[in-house]
């Protein structure tokens, strides 16, 4: 179990973090500046809280108020610093080394594990990205740490290498087995290696989320905002029913499944914000029938606005044709469409469109 | 012609750098990397022998470990003579000189990734091994720089060794102020030759810094 509450002040800025894991592996995930590589800094002692308490696997690595504040040296606990920090002046095998002094060889052989064995005369500057991180990571589980932190250990690696070396990661994290927090800006490496997720976001944090909870079953609207939730609406609530609930949105009336875990307490005219992923959306054919049609949920016409090509996929903007108050700038609904559907239905050509949303991929944020 | 001052001078410059290394090299990394009380006089005081007129320092240190200055006495209670001996020609070197190194130390210190020196915190090591395992190796070019530099300046102090360790011949002329003489006392050839040794040293030592200075770590 980790255990974080601490606050730190620098100058403006202030971190506020506090949350807790029962998971092995937990990611930090947020936008620069938002206070993640402070809190790794915290954990592993190299930089001290103003107060609060860390704990870490029953060990109390700070409080504030017992003036406990157990240093680096002494926290068992391994570093993956972001660019990796490798001596430049020793070699792999030395790097390596370097932490193991005095200390009983780890059940983990790192060097064959992570295939270093042929690098080992090799100085850092010969390696490349992939390799350094590897050494990075081998060496700091060479102390047999308790705790393991990377920080942003994949991001100097471009885009092909990095997706092989995320799952290299997450299998070594597993295989490893102890604790691990992964400190990263972008959301799917965190879904891909971690357990939970904490969001981070001007020095706060939120708790610590299993990630298939944050990601399928945000908790609030600025949740949804911080894992980058396109299509954030707002409606009122019109009907509840016991497995759905009835929104009315811009003159359109939605249904909307309800959500398993978080309990809807709001009552018919409440206002309610909710989500629709727009991979979720789908385009009608044009050759259906209408009584095709009426099975569709959801179902209503409106036009294309503008469009975005992404390569693989297209963002479409849509707008209704019969639009209630405008509150969003030019457009009501994002829609991304794989390329090979946006090129069959002929959507550059044809702008005017049925479009349908089932009940489950409309998620209501609960505003608490 | 007397080699003397030129033997003097090298002792004494030698014995000054070393003496400042042995200081200088920790008290640099204590002023890159860490935040005491007292750290910015010191730092400001550090500069001071490179822009006091040198007669003025020569002033202070006389007043120092002359024999009526708190250390002179105490020393002379001991038996040992500071002030007009080659002992105070080291001393007046040292201070002449090791600003040089600390400011050109420091840079180095500072020019080190503060995660490198974090990294070995997390891997156990105490601040003392990480100094001469990691800070020491990475910075060595420029505390090499540095104490080249504090060589060479050690090499050639005028004013405050004149003022601490007078300019008795056999005694305390180091090569500088052999010169003076010479010059003073019309032996031209003779201060010719002193002073192309000295710019012979000096133009040796750099180019050899130079060459080291491409060397990896």
């Amino acid at each position: 179990m980790l255990s974080i509450a601490i606050r730190k002040r620098f100058g403006d800025f202030t971190l506020d973090a506090e949350w807790t894991s029962r998971q092995p592996i937990v990611a930090l995930v947020g936008p620069s500046g938002s206070g993640k590589t402070l809190t790794l800094q915290c954990i592993a002692g190299l930089v001290s809280p103003d107060t609060g308490r860390i704990v870490c696997a029953d060990r109390e690595l700070f409080d504030g108020q017992q003036r406990i504040n157990v240093r680096p040296q002494q926290r068992r606990i391994g570093y993956v610093f972001q660019g990796y920090a490798l001596f430049p002046h020793m070699t792999v095998r030395q790097n390596i080394d370097y932490g193991r002094r005095g200390r009983v060889r780890p059940a983990f052989p790192v060097l064959e594990r992570l295939g270093l064995g042929s690098l080992e005369s090799r100085y850092p500057s010969e390696l490349s990205g992939g390799e350094q991180q590897r050494v990075a990571l081998a060496r700091a589980l060479a102390t047999d740490p308790d705790l393991l932190l990377l920080d942003e250990p994949l991001s100097a690696l471009d885009a092909p290498l990095r997706r092989q070396l995320c799952t290299e990661l997450s299998q070594t994290l597993r295989e490893w087995g102890k604790m691990a927090v992964l400190v990263t800006h972008d959301l799917s490496e965190a879904y891909q290696i971690a357990d939970v997720v904490v969001l981070c976001e001007g020095g706060r944090t939120t708790e610590a989320v299993p990630k298939n909870d944050l990601l399928w079953n945000p908790s609030s609207e600025r949740v949804a905002r911080l894992i980058g939730a396109r299509n954030i609406l707002r409606g009122t609530i019109a009907e509840t029913k016991s497995e759905s609930v009835i929104v009315e949105w811009r003159g359109v009336r939605l249904e909307a499944a309800q959500s398993p875990s978080h309990d809807l307490h709001a009552r018919t005219g409440d206002e309610l914000a909710f989500f629709v992923r727009p991979e979720y959306v789908r385009l009608i054919r044009k050759n259906r029938t209408v009584s095709e049609n009426l099975r569709q949920t959801n179902l209503f016409r409106g036009d294309i606005v503008g469009e975005r090509d992404e390569g693989t996929t297209w963002v479409l903007f849509f707008r209704l044709a019969t639009p209630g108050e405008p509150f969003q700038v030019n457009y009501d609904l994002e829609i991304e469409i794989p390329k090979l559907v946006y090129e069959r239905l002929g959507v550059a050509t044809d702008r005017q469109w049925d479009v349908s949303i089932h009940p489950g991929s409309i998620q209501i944020l609960p505003s608490h | 012609m007397d080699w003397f001052p030129v033997a003097l001078s090298l002792r004494v410059a030698l014995l000054a750098t070393v003496a400042t290394v042995i200081v200088g090299v920790p008290l640099a990394w204590l002023l890159a990397r860490r935040r005491f009380p007292g750290r910015d006089l010191i730092s400001a005081t550090l500069l001071t022998p490179l822009v006091l007129p040198p007669t003025v320092l020569g002033y202070y240190l006389l007043m120092t470990i002359g024999r009526r200055g708190p250390i002179g006495r105490l020393l002379e209670a001991r038996g040992i003579e500071l002030a007009f001996t080659w002992r105070a020609a080291v001393l007046a070197a040292a201070v002449g000189s090791f600003a040089l190194l600390i400011k050109t130390a420091q840079a180095g210190f500072e020019s080190i990734d503060k995660r490198l020196e974090q990294a070995a915190q997390t891997l156990g090591h105490s601040d003392w091994s990480i100094f001469w395992t990691v800070s020491v190796p990475l910075a060595w070019r420029s505390i090499l720089a540095g104490t080249v530099l504090a060589f060479c300046k050690a090499l050639g102090d005028f004013g405050i060794t004149l003022m601490v360790a007078g300019d008795i011949p056999g005694r305390t002329q180091t090569l500088p102020l052999a010169i003076y003489d010479h010059v003073q006392s019309n032996q031209l050839a003779q201060a010719n030759t002193l002073a192309l040794i000295s710019v012979g040293f000096v133009v040796v030592l750099m180019l050899a810094l130079g060459r080291v200075a491409r060397l990896r770590y």
